[in-house]
């Protein structure tokens, strides 16, 4: 097993990509099967247990915990695909959501578009 | 008003905005310099950043001068180092209940 890349590809967005032993529907059940899941992603660290999307075989899509964080919330997709010599190549693809200033600056009053 | 840090910074023009003011803080007339652009297009953008945090404006004299929020900034290191750090658990964790789980 093998870490291919861990590469930032956005400022507010980390993709990371590895290569996993088992086979896609092994890895499949890990990430979208609550029981699973829960044992290497636990409840505590997401926003909701149950996935808010998934493509079954393919995709599945997180919301993240984040109230002690600055930002309002994040989501997680994991993605999957069959990698040569049947492993799984294993995506995670995390970024923030919403309004960056909720938790952060307290001004979100604050007019907009004022002349410049 | 939907505004994200991901959103705002999508934007080529915005992106353009932002190195700008990374490499020094500037009006926005000064920011047009060298750009095609309109200078009410130009404040809806810094409005952009703004509201996600990424930039901020201070009063110079009669000028009004933008810059980038360095607390804006420090929120966006401190996410990406917190999860960078937590990934890599999680896949471990992962990789040991593949192990664990039946074929």
């Amino acid at each position: 097993m093998s870490d291919i890349a861990s590469k930032p590809r956005q400022e507010a967005e980390i993709a990371l990509e590895y290569e996993l032993d088992a086979a896609p529907e092994k890895v499949w059940r890990a990430i979208a099967v609550a029981a699973f899941r829960e044992r290497w992603l636990p409840e505590a660290d997401l926003a909701e247990p149950e996935p808010i999307a998934s493509v079954p075989g393919v995709e599945v899509r997180y919301r993240m915990r984040e109230e002690d964080a600055p930002f309002p919330e994040s989501t997680v997709t994991f993605r999957i695909e069959p990698a040569p010599h049947g492993g799984t190549l294993f995506r995670i693809i995390h970024r923030i959501e919403g309004d960056a200033r909720r938790n952060g600056a307290n001004d979100n009053l604050r007019p907009m578009g004022l002349a410049a | 008003m939907e505004s994200d840090i991901f959103r705002a910074l999508a934007d080529p023009t915005r992106r353009t905005v932002f190195e700008k003011l990374a490499v020094r803080g500037m009006n926005a007339s000064d920011l047009r310099r060298g750009m095609t652009i309109s200078q009410p297009a130009m404040s809806q953008h810094l409005a952009v950043l703004r509201s996600a945090g990424l930039v901020r404006e201070r009063r110079d004299g009669r000028f009004v001068n933008y810059e980038v929020d360095p607390e804006g900034l420090a929120r966006i290191g401190q996410w990406l180092a917190r999860y960078r750090a937590y990934w890599p658990r999680r896949i471990d964790d992962l990789k040991a209940l593949l192990k664990d789980m039946d074929q």
